[in-house]
This record gives C-alpha cells, structure tokens and sequence, in this order.
C-alpha cells in the first residue's frame, strides 16, 4: 500500500462496476494472502465484525451489530501503549502499532461516518500512534443498507442509509440482489481490483441505485428533527425530562456508550506484573456513565445521574461546537442496548415540544 | 512520536508549604516540548501508579521546573512520599495559559483560592520580571486558615512589585491574626478598583471563582476580560481522552484558562 487514498485523503470516483456476489466474495477470498479479512459474521448468537476465514462466513446481509467495526478494529477497545521496568532505574519503553494489513468489508455508512469521527480525535492536532497505524492500514469497503433496524435514525442525521462521505474510505458496494454495484474509490483499493466477470456500471445501474436509495429511504421509523437542536439543548440544561429519565429509568450501565460508535473517551491504566518488575500503560474504553468520570479532588461535576446522562446524550446531540458535527451517526445502538429502552430521540423530543 | 510518551524528570528540591502541599523543582532539561507559559500545565505521573495534571508554578530556569502538588489522591499522595534525587515521568507542556498580552498595560487583579494561588505563582515572576508592562497589581489570597497559606517565605519580595491581600476563612479560637477574616469575596469587597481597566485571573475552588467573578462584574468589570483556570479530571492532556470534556470543549486543549464569558452557565459547571 502507498501512501496515497489514505485516511482523510481525497475521494475521487475511480470506477464503477457491476459484479455478482459470487464473483466479489471469490475477490475477498484471493486477498487473504496479503491482508486480514474483518466482516460481519455470525457467531453462534448474532452477527459480529470479527476476522473470517473464508468469504463463506460473511453475512453481508446483516442488518445492525452490537459493536461497530471501527470501535473494535481500528480503535482498540484496549491497547498497550507503554511498558516500564520498575526494577533498578526506571525505564520506559515503547510498544509497536500495529504493522499488519487488514480489509473491513460490510461497513454500513453509520459505522463508516463514525470512522471519520474518531478520525477527529486521534488524527488531530495530537495524533495517536495506534490509531494511526491501523486507519492506514485498513482498507474499509463500506456497503449501503437496503434494510433499516427499527432504531434507526441516520436518515434524519444526514449519515445514511447510503454513504455520501467524500473522504476516508475505499470502496462503496450497494446490493442489487444477485449483483453489487462496485464503487472504487481510492488507487490503493483499484489497483487490487482485478476482477473477471466485472463489468462498468453505468447510468442504468446508478438510477437503479437512486431508486433503491428512495425505498430504503423510505422504511424509516425513528426520526429526529436536528434544527436548532444543539441551541435547544444548551438552553435547557435543567429540563425535567433529564431528572424523570435518569431517575426513573437510568441504570448508568454504560451500554450505550459503549456500544456508541462515536464515543472516543479512554481511561489510562497502569498494570504492574505480578513480579512487581514491569508495569504496562494501556488506553481503554472509559464512559461518561461512571460515576467517577469528572471527579476530582474535593467534588465530582457529574455526581448526579441526571447529569451523566444529560453528558451522554448532548454528547451526541449538542456540542457540535465540538468537531463542527454531531455526535452521533443514528446507528441507534444506544437504544437498542438500554436496558430500560430509553431513548435520546425522544428526550430531544420531549424537550422540542415543551421548550421554554 | 506518541504524545503521550513521557519523560523523566528528577526531583531537585522540595519545599514544604503546608501540611500536605509540598513545592518541587524537577530537573527537566529540554525534555519538555516547550517553554511552559503561566497556567499551562504538565501530566505527572509515576509508572505503576498513574498520571495526574498540575499546573506549573513556576518558569522553567536552568533547565528546572516547579510544581506545587497537594496530597489528595493515588498520583499525588505517591508523590507526596519522594525525596530529592527521586524520578517522576512527565510530559507537557499542555493547555492554554494565562492571557498575559491581553493584561499589557491593563490593571491587573490576580485572585487566588488555597493551593490556587500555585497556578497563578508563574504569573507573579512574569510581573516581577516586567513591572513596567502593567499598571496596578493588586493580589487577592484567601485560604482556609493561616496554616495553609502557600509560598509565606515569597511575600516579602512580592511585596515590591505588587499589592498584597490576606484573608483567612477562620481563626483557630481565640487566635489573633496578621490577616484579616471573612471569605475572599468580602476581601473583594472592601478594594477599590479602576473596574474598566481591570484584567483579572482567578484559580481557586470552582465556587469561590463564581462568587469572585460575580463580585467583579457587580463592580464593573468586562466579563470578557475576567480569567479562570479550571480543574478537571484529565487522562491524556491532549483532547483524546475526553474526560475533562465541559460544554462540547476540552479543558485540556481549549483551556485550562477560559474567559469567564466562554465557560458562564456552562451545566456541570459551577461559573
């Protein structure tokens, strides 16, 4: 892989295909021998992003995962970052990124714009070294719902159900039943598309891609208005409807921050060896939920649990002061996996009709 | 590079302050990726234990830092126990500092809660430095009681280039005191300040900021030209971790010195 089609570069339209399914799942298998495989697959209870095998274990026809590619396989839930001696004369040493190459194929436009938004923390002013090496050596082929989950919201963020990113991913497929439409992106991922049986696609298919567009479009049930939502939200910090969810219903699990794909925040832990000679520094998932998140000495800025939800969710629907996005991707995994169902549409909801 | 590789730094000098606030010089060398600017502050941790941010309060010389560390959790409590010669890993500097260009030719209200004041010492040795670049220097401290004042060998010498104000919350019973008695605010209160011209940096508990700058805009001051430095629970330093998130900002990185008008009414906030 050069360096060029990286994270963030330009996207340009190299070439359009049409293909059968046969004949692009026969193309994955034959890029095996130089990269990591990583696609939704099933694993005995429901469908997960992990590294298969064979074409033959992808179950590209998956609706929603738990987890999202980006959040398990290019940033790390848990990754080493250091490894100090603590015998003698302290020393740190530096753990290596990752070196390998991989290709997440079947990567929704949600989860794929949730890829450009953790790009917005770790590749940013301070970039993070891990995340880095595994952004630029993942190739992602993202692929366009034609099925909506009923939690759905990103027709109403912008975010989907098809992919109108213009940067930072390689390949775009749209099922056409027997066939997927091809859309090349980047020259990394065209110079590896030697496919037989492949053949231009051209303005038939893309009115055929637009009309499937309009009837995905159409099977939405969650909606969420976005105008003026982050001003609205600023403005009513101490609306009831903060203190009726978190109290009646608010577990502070943590579930939905960690099965957001965007949320970012990380813990730094210390692990000594059991000889007490090393200790590993790692970065891991952290959530906003804990009780501890914003404590300090003397006071905690979030102790109410009301204000911890309040975070999570102006997180995702405020703040875009932030990165000059939203927060969120309408994935709707947060509400899938709230155990009490609760809901950040409706809270936005809730406060639209009874602003003050 | 991973910024958040830190460095060892040797502890050259301690200096007892209070009970549990100690003041350390660490031989930095040029292991910092800058010159630390007043109010930024460095991640400090020691392997095995942790990291924790604290405000430089002191400008780097011959190669040396300062930091004035109050025992209060696993990171500084561990501190709290080391002797000269012993190492800490750090890295910084981080943050936005003290608008000091903004303070030129302004009249200059520093005000300074407990171990707040650590933050604000840097600003001093500046003031010290250049006395001419500042009009009046007034510096407003209160602390709890007068066992927990920080820095009392430095007052003497302040003395010269600015004007100096005590408070204590409380007297032990019966006590007599050199400083007077009442919360900052009162302290405030009772000054006389050309409120137009007035450029103020405050550190101090997050309540104690509020009441403070409330006071000063009771008095005339510009919202825009008051300064506070926030405390948050911070991770990485960088804008990564998210924990110091406040309002869709990042302490870390877009503070810790704020305007009182960037962070007012904020939730989760006290100002």
């Amino acid at each position: 892989m050069s360096g060029s089609g990286m994270t963030g570069g330009p996207v340009f339209q190299l070439s359009e295909y049409l293909i059968s399914k046969k004949s692009f799942l026969q193309w994955t298998d034959s890029l095996m021998e130089g990269f990591t495989i990583i696609g939704p697959a099933w694993d005995g209870r429901q469908t997960v992003f992990r590294e298969v095998g064979s074409s033959a274990e992808l179950t590209l026809n998956y609706v929603t995962t738990m987890l999202a590619p980006g959040k398990l396989h290019i940033y790390r839930p848990k990754e080493k970052l250091f490894r100090f001696s603590l015998s003698g004369r302290q020393e740190i040493g530096e753990l290596p990124a990752f070196n390998g190459k991989q290709i997440i194929v079947g990567v929704h436009p949600c989860d794929t714009n949730a890829i450009l938004y953790l790009d917005r923390t770790f590749l940013g002013e301070f970039k993070d070294p891990f995340y880095e090496a595994r952004r630029n050596n993942t190739i992602i082929i993202s692929l366009n719902c034609t099925d909506v989950a009923p939690d759905c919201f990103c027709r109403s963020m912008g975010t989907g159900p098809f992919l109108n990113a213009d940067s930072g991913f390689d390949m775009l497929l749209t099922d056409f039943g027997d066939d997927f439409l091809v859309e090349v992106k980047t020259e990394r991922v065209n110079r590896l598309f030697n496919v037989s049986g492949a053949r231009r696609a051209g303005n038939e298919e893309f009115a055929l891609k637009a009309a499937k567009e309009k009837s995905a479009l159409l099977k939405f049930t969650k909606t969420i208005d976005i105008a003026g939502l982050d001003s609205l939200l600023r403005d009513n910090p101490e609306h009831p409807v903060w203190g009726q969810t978190s109290d009646e219903r608010c577990l502070s699990c943590s579930n939905c921050v960690m099965v957001c794909p965007t949320c970012f925040c990380y813990d730094v832990v210390d692990e000594i060896s059991m000889d007490m000679k090393t200790a590993v520094r790692h970065r891991q998932l952290d959530a906003c939920q804990d009780r501890k998140f914003a404590e300090v000495h003397g006071g905690n800025f979030r102790a109410r649990r009301a204000a911890r939800l309040r975070q999570f969710v102006t997180h995702k629907l405020d703040h875009t002061r932030q990165y000059g996005v939203f927060g969120t991707v309408g994935c709707g995994r947060c509400i899938t996996w709230c155990p009490t169902g609760i809901d950040l549409t409706e809270i936005a909801k809730e406060i639209q009709r009874t602003k003050r | 590079m991973n910024a958040l590789k830190p460095s060892k730094a040797a502890i050259k000098n301690i200096t007892h302050e209070t009970g549990d606030v100690r003041t350390y010089e660490f031989y930095v060398g040029d292991a910092l990726s800058a010159d630390p600017a007043p109010g930024q502050f460095n991640m400090i941790g020691c392997p095995g234990v942790g990291e924790a941010p604290v405000s430089f309060s002191g400008l780097l010389k011959d190669g040396s830092i300062r930091h004035t560390i109050k025992a209060v959790g696993m990171v500084t409590d561990f501190i709290g126990r080391m002797e000269t010669g012993d190492e800490v890993f750090l890295r910084g500097p981080y943050g936005r500092g003290w608008p000091l260009e903004q303070a030129r030719g302004m009249d200059l209200l520093l005000g300074a809660g407990g171990v707040g004041l650590a933050p604000l010492r840097p600003v001093i040795e500046k003031i010290v430095r250049e006395r001419d670049a500042f009009g009046r220097v007034l510096l407003l401290y209160g602390a709890r009681d007068e066992r927990r004042l920080l820095f009392l060998k430095e007052y003497e010498a302040w003395q010269d280039f600015l004007s100096l104000h005590i408070t204590v919350d409380e007297l032990a019973a019966g006590a007599a005191s050199k400083y007077s008695t009442g919360l900052i605010t009162t302290l405030l209160d009772r000054t006389e300040l050309n409120a137009e011209r007035t450029v103020a940096f405050i550190c101090g508990p997050e309540i104690m900021m509020r009441l403070f700058c409330r006071g000063l805009l009771l008095k005339g001051a510009n919202a825009s030209r008051l300064y506070v430095l926030l405390e948050r629970r911070m991770r990485c330093g960088i804008a990564q971790c998210g924990h110091c998130q406040h309002g869709g900002l990042f302490v870390c990185r877009d503070g810790p010195v704020f305007s009182y008008n960037e962070v007012s009414g904020f939730a989760d906030g006290l100002l």
